[in-house]
């Protein structure tokens, strides 16, 4: 069933490439157009997306549930980078790095909101003086 | 003699206050990352690949070359002692270190693994030294069909040494062509596949890519384990090797060097598999082979050295030809192009100070490293008590500011984030992430030369086979690529098997 799944993502992926790479154009042999690598290479990636495909169908393993913890920290991680620019780095970070160490282990708010503002402080002072970065500053303007 | 010169003006290089500090920098975090279970030589780089946007080239890439050897003398340490290897190239050295230490013959096992990876590492620089400015010259006659074929056998051997199915590696390598793809095309300058996205624009930045695949990844996958810890129960004692140690020790440390070497600088073996083969042959050279696994210090002098000398031989092919052959020397080669040096033969006679300076810090970093890992090796030891529940925080957020730290744009974060997610699922599924990561640097060079090649000849592929270099190293591929439908069993399989383990 894994092997079935997965097959099944790269076979529609490679066919899109496929797909992308005609309308790109292939050129010839003698003038190899700008899909013409890609076209090779999706074309490839189909045919070991079908032999996989075909090995799944035989064996059908279950699969194991995606582990809540991964998709929240996912989830967590794509919202940082979504609201950096409005809260700014320092208010996001703190809020990013406080809901990982309390993901990580239970610890009490205060241990886990001082130990979220000396992480933020030191990546501040490391990236934005020494290497100095600019990170965005947000609506609070920090 | 040309050679002394170029190796004095190597160290006027690195004698340089600043360069000292950058190689000092990059062993004493190699050994960090090396004693740490879950954060290897590959998601150590990755995380400091960002500083090359701030520090100057050369020291930026003394600072990422220690780390990779550094890693290979800080992973023996946590074997031996609490029988977690701190790297896969250090998976060996439980099975003979570890029963050392329970023996309370931690010191000598952790003397010899040291003092061997000395010996093999300075060895290994030599080797360097004297090959990569002779393969560079060679490959200079080097054209687009030889570096096509090149490539192409790269790719090959790196899918063929990958764990698992060799499908599943070629599939990753496919994926790895087709995102190099992504931004301008090099021949005709139009753009593909950005769908009008502006970060896009200039292709998948090897930076993100890595941290993504290597370093976030890393975190997402343990997250929630916990890493199992056992106590030091032995005491260290006298670190120095007895003579009989030594006369134990000495072929295999001999073997191991030249093994490890060799083997390093093909593509896919890296430092790992090189590993089990140095133990596999002391087995077989040993008059007591049935006391392997008991705590036979053969066990861990072979296996450690030629983990070292395998690290000096990856960055033969790297410095030379631009081709690299592992994880780490994948990155690094990224790291060279962001710099803005065009990697390949021409490399070590355009920027002398990088190599030479490179060899340079070799020679010190290796002693650095012996200073740092023996009678510093019970910090070492307290390293490992930091929760990883703490590491892991940091190292997502390390990730999180490096990849913004490259262009000031959220939208690297963005995608370094959806490359976690995708080396995750690389992991989960059980891909591999190596013959990606080697096709999406190694991809431009890879359609440049396929398209001039095919362009010198008319549109004929027969050139590929009619010029005897390129002909030599398609060969070598296909034989790689088709022997497992006749054999039905992979050569060194049982290394890999083991490897997986």
């Amino acid at each position: 069933m894994r092997e079935l799944k997965v097959g099944s993502v790269f076979l529609l992926f490679s066919l899109f490439i496929i797909y992308e790479s005609l309308r790109l154009g292939l050129g010839t042999l003698k003038k190899p157009g700008s899909g013409f690598l890609t076209f090779c290479a999706a074309l490839l990636l189909s045919v070991f997306s079908i032999a996989l495909i075909s090995r799944g169908w035989r064996l059908r393993e279950s699969v194991k549930p995606f582990p809540r913890k991964v998709i929240l920290a996912l989830g967590i991680l794509i919202l940082y980078s979504l609201f950096m620019d409005i809260l700014g780095f320092i208010l996001s970070t703190f809020l990013m790095v406080g809901i990982f160490f309390r993901l990580a282990q239970k610890r009490p708010w205060w241990t886990v909101a001082g130990m979220s503002a000396l992480v933020t402080f030191l990546a501040y002072l490391v990236f934005g003086i020494l290497l100095r970065v600019y990170f965005p500053r947000g609506f609070l303007g920090m | 003699m040309e050679t002394l010169q170029s190796l004095a003006y190597g160290f006027s290089i690195f004698l340089q206050p600043t360069n000292l500090l950058y190689c000092f920098f990059g062993v004493l975090l190699g050994t960090l990352v090396g004693v740490l279970p879950g954060l290897g030589a590959g998601a150590a780089i990755s995380l400091l690949l960002p500083t090359v946007f701030h520090a100057p080239p050369v020291g930026s890439m003394i600072m990422l070359a220690g780390i990779c050897y550094g890693a290979m003398y800080g992973g023996s340490t946590t074997s031996i002692l609490v029988n977690i290897p701190g790297e896969v190239a250090s998976v060996v050295s439980t099975f003979d270190g570890y029963q050392m230490a329970r023996q309370g013959r931690a010191g000598p096992a952790l003397g010899i693994a040291a003092f061997g990876s000395f010996i093999a590492g300075s060895f290994g620089v030599i080797g360097l030294m004297l090959f990569a400015p002779t393969l560079a010259n060679f490959a200079l006659r080097f054209g687009p069909p030889e570096y096509f074929s090149l490539a192409v056998m790269s790719l090959t051997l790196v899918t063929y040494v990958s764990k698992g199915s060799i499908i599943r590696s070629l599939m990753m390598a496919c994926t790895g062509l087709i995102l190099s793809a992504v931004g301008m095309d090099p021949i005709t300058s139009k753009t593909r596949f950005t769908f009008g996205l502006s970060a896009l624009m200039d292709g998948f930045e090897i930076v993100y890519v890595a941290m993504g695949l290597f370093g976030l990844s890393e975190v997402l996958i343990n997250l929630g384990q916990s890493l199992k810890k056992d106590t030091l129960k032995t005491k260290i004692g006298n670190l120095l090797p007895t003579r009989q140690d030594w006369k134990d020790s000495a072929l295999p440390i001999a073997r191991g060097t030249v093994l490890g070497f060799f083997l390093g600088i093909l593509p896919g073996f890296g430092t790992a598999i090189t590993t089990f083969v140095s133990y596999a042959v002391e087995k077989r050279f040993s008059k007591h082979p049935e006391k392997f696994g008991t705590g036979v210090i053969e066990g861990v002098a072979g296996p450690e050295a030629s983990n070292n000398s395998a690290s000096s031989g990856t960055f033969i092919p790297l410095l030379s030809l631009g081709i690299p052959v592992n994880v780490s020397t994948s990155i690094l080669l990224g790291a060279l192009m962001i710099l803005g040096l065009q990697p390949g033969p021409l490399l070590i006679s355009s920027k002398p100070d990088l190599f030479w300076g490179l060899v340079a810090s070799m020679y010190i970093g290796n002693v650095m490293l012996v200073i740092l890992n023996l009678p510093l090796i019970g910090v070492w030891v307290q390293v490992l008590r930091v929760p990883y529940s703490i590491l892991s925080v940091l190292i997502i957020l390390f990730c999180e500011v490096g990849a913004y730290s490259v262009g000031n744009s959220v939208d690297d974060v963005l995608l370094m984030n959806i490359f976690g997610l995708f080396g995750y699922l690389v992991k989960r599924y059980k891909f591999e992430g190596a013959p990606f990561i080697l096709a999406l640097v190694l991809g431009p060079m890879f359609e440049n030369s396929l398209r001039r090649a095919l362009m010198m000849s008319d549109g004929s592929p027969a050139i590929f086979f009619s010029r005897p270099l390129s002909a030599v190293f398609l060969v070598i591929a296909l034989f790689f690529l088709i022997s497992p439908l006749f054999t039905r069993e992979r050569i060194g399989k049982k290394a890999i098997e083991m490897q997986e383990e």
